[in-house]
Formats: C-alpha cells, structure tokens, sequence
C-alpha cells in the first residue's frame, strides 16, 4: 500500500485527537496527548484498516540533559576534531520539567506492513507516569516492567508492575540521566559473617570525556 | 604416574609386578585426571566454554567433564560476566562443592569487571566473591586458552603436597 495514503487512514481514523505527526523517510512517529493514549492505541489495533495487532518494544527516553553534551564537535578533518571542551554538570531534577520523559511504542501491523511509532511524554513528575497498555497488548506487560525498573516510570493499571532486571532490594533507576553510572552499592563476600554483603562503591565515578579533551580543557 | 628416572630404574631391575610412588603423587595424579567443573556459563565465555568441551578440543581427554551438580564438580570456572544479582548465587554455588575444590575465572569480566568495570550492576571481578586458583585472560578467551588454563591448573594442583605437609 502507499505510503500516503496509510498516513491519510491514519489521520482520518484519530480525527477527534490531538495527534502530532512526525514523519521521516522511514518511520511514521504520532505524538499523542497521554489522556488519549489508550483511545488512539484501541483504534490502532482494532480498526480493520490499520490492524497495529502487534506491539514490538516500548521504551522510555530521559530528556533531562536533552540537547547538552560534554564536549561537542565544531568541524571534523581528515587529521582530527576540534571540540569545544566546556564540562556541563547534570542538572537537578526539576519539579516543573513535567517533559523530562517520554515513552515510545513501537507498533506493527501485519496486515499491511506498516510500522508506526507513538511517542507519549508524561505529564507529571514523581512519579512520571502514563496508562498501561497491557490490556490492549499482552506483550506491554514485561516492556513496562522494564521500562519500570529502568526509568522509573509508573504504568498506571499495570497488573504486575515490579522490577524485572536489576538486583532483588535494588534503589533507584539506573537508565536516568542523574542516576551515577558507577551505582551506589556494591557486592563484596565478607569473611566475617561468611556471606556476601553490600558496601558502598569503592571506585570514583570515570568522566565520559576524552583524555584529550579533558587534558585540553586543563590547559585553557 | 609422576615417576623419576630413579624410579624407572628399580622397575627395570624387578620386573612389572609392582610400582613405587608418594601417596601425594598418586593423589595429585588422581585429582588432575578426573577434573570435573561446574557448568556456570554467565555469558559469551560459556559459548567458548561449550566449545572447549565439545568434540574438536573435548576436554573430556583431561578428564575435564561438565557436571550440572556443585556436588559432584572438583572445579568451578566461572565463564562470564558475574553480576551483583548472581554474586549471593555464586557464593552459594562454591559453597556447596565438596573439598578439595578450585576456581578458574574465565575472561575479562569474571577477572575484574572487564568491560562492565564501572558498571552500577556488576561485580568488579569474582574474586570479591570466592578465591580464585587461575585467571584466564580474554574477551572471550579461546577454547585453546581455556584448555591451557586447565593445563596450568593441574601443574598446580600436582605441585601440592597435601600429605607430606599435613
């Protein structure tokens, strides 16, 4: 089927939404409001001219140090970069940066061949949380566990929603921006009481800069 | 059977019939001929781990034969990434093996974290957890250098001299 046309069933079919479309060569993405997201997806699976039976992946995307980077690229040339080397400190969570995380569903639909990617950003902070769609796609119900466990984010009438990946009793959420990469904890076998214990991390946190570019930054 | 030239020699002179040894070369020689390891695949080392016991190395010409029971293993290798989840497992693992008991780490990241050293989940090697007896290096290591970490552990095993020293 044409591509367009797939677009123009798709717009015809979530006329009373507030969609937004982001297209590009490959991939069809509907930005939808949270509050419609179980409405669109019902119509997305269900409509015989769509027919999105199958939900591939959902994944969560922390936008806290969104467009910031360590060290940026001005030009590249055969013999190297030349990069400006200003070191940026992850910001402090904001109450009001209700757009810090967004959950992406990957859909397919065999019938047709089409995929199409919904992007839904959270509209609140702790917790940062959005419908689930597992009674729609079973499948959502181990991709939001992990979603859960990774970013944080909160499925709200997930039937299950418990940590799926990361150690039994383990804090916080390792995927956030602001989470350390070294951890906070770590596993250690004590002599003592003949089992393994937790202590905190032994080793300093490494910086994701280049030596280079770090012993550049030094100089200026 | 560990047997020096001098050893040799009475035979010779007596004729087959009978043989001479130490109590701790006939241990030794029973210990390293029947080297039975723990399968404890943690991750792509355990691929080359299952290489190095099927048929074109096939450990099982040492005697090295992969038991699925810590019960009835003599050696433990740890083939793989070992993470703060499995280190309790581990533990208890090397705590149900019967004396006397070894430990190979296979790779990089059973040797120090490897490439997930400043990983949040990982153990930074699993020597944090149990004592190891060798350290096979690599990422993954070969079938050929797992064999060869084998072969040293049995240099070191006959090298022990458990009775004479008590």
């Amino acid at each position: 089927m044409d591509k367009n046309l797939h677009i123009d069933i798709i717009k015809t079919k979530l006329t009373e939404f507030n969609v937004g479309f982001l297209e590009n060569e490959q991939n069809l993405i509907l930005e939808i409001d949270q509050a419609d997201l179980i409405n669109v997806c019902k119509i997305l699976k269900t409509n015989s001219d769509l027919d999105y039976c199958m939900l591939i992946d959902v994944c969560a995307v922390d936008y806290l140090t969104y467009g910031e980077a360590d060290w940026t690229t001005n030009d590249a040339t055969n013999s190297g970069y030349s990069r400006a080397v200003k070191q940026t400190i992850i910001p402090e969570a904001d109450e009001t940066f209700t757009d810090r995380f967004a959950v992406f569903y990957q859909l397919l639909s065999l019938t047709y061949n089409e995929r199409l990617t919904l992007k839904v950003f959270t509209t609140e902070l702790n917790p940062p949380s959005v419908p689930s769609l597992n009674k729609i796609w079973n499948s959502a119900n181990w991709f939001e566990r992990e979603a859960f466990d990774l970013m944080g984010i909160h499925f709200k009438g997930h039937p299950d929603l418990r940590r799926i990946l990361t150690d039994y009793g383990f804090i916080g959420h390792p995927f956030r921006k602001d989470f350390p990469t070294n951890g906070n904890l770590e596993v250690v076998y004590d002599e003592d009481e003949e089992r393994v214990i937790y202590r905190p991390v032994s080793i300093s946190t490494r910086p994701s800069v280049p030596k280079v570019i770090r012993d550049k930054n030094d100089r200026e | 059977m560990g047997l020096t030239d001098k050893d040799n020699e009475i035979i010779d002179q007596q004729g087959p019939g009978f043989v001479i040894t130490s109590v701790d070369k006939l241990v030794n020689w029973a210990r390293t001929g029947s080297m039975w390891p723990v399968t404890l695949g943690l991750a792509c080392c355990g691929i080359e781990m299952m290489h190095s016991a099927a048929a074109r190395y096939d450990t099982d010409r040492f005697g090295v034969f992969y038991r699925p029971s810590p019960r009835q293993s003599d050696v433990m290798i740890v083939a793989g990434t070992l993470v703060n989840k499995m280190a309790p497992a581990l533990r208890k693992v090397y705590d149900q093996m019967a004396e006397p008991k070894w430990v190979i780490s296979m790779g990089s990241c059973a040797n120090g974290g490897g490439y997930y050293h400043h990983s949040y989940s990982v153990v930074r090697g699993c020597d944090q957890i149990i004592p190891v007896d060798i350290y096979v290096p690599g990422c993954p290591p070969t079938a050929e250098a797992l064999i060869n970490g084998i072969i040293e552990l049995q240099k070191k095993i006959k090298a022990e001299e458990s009775i004479a020293n008590g």
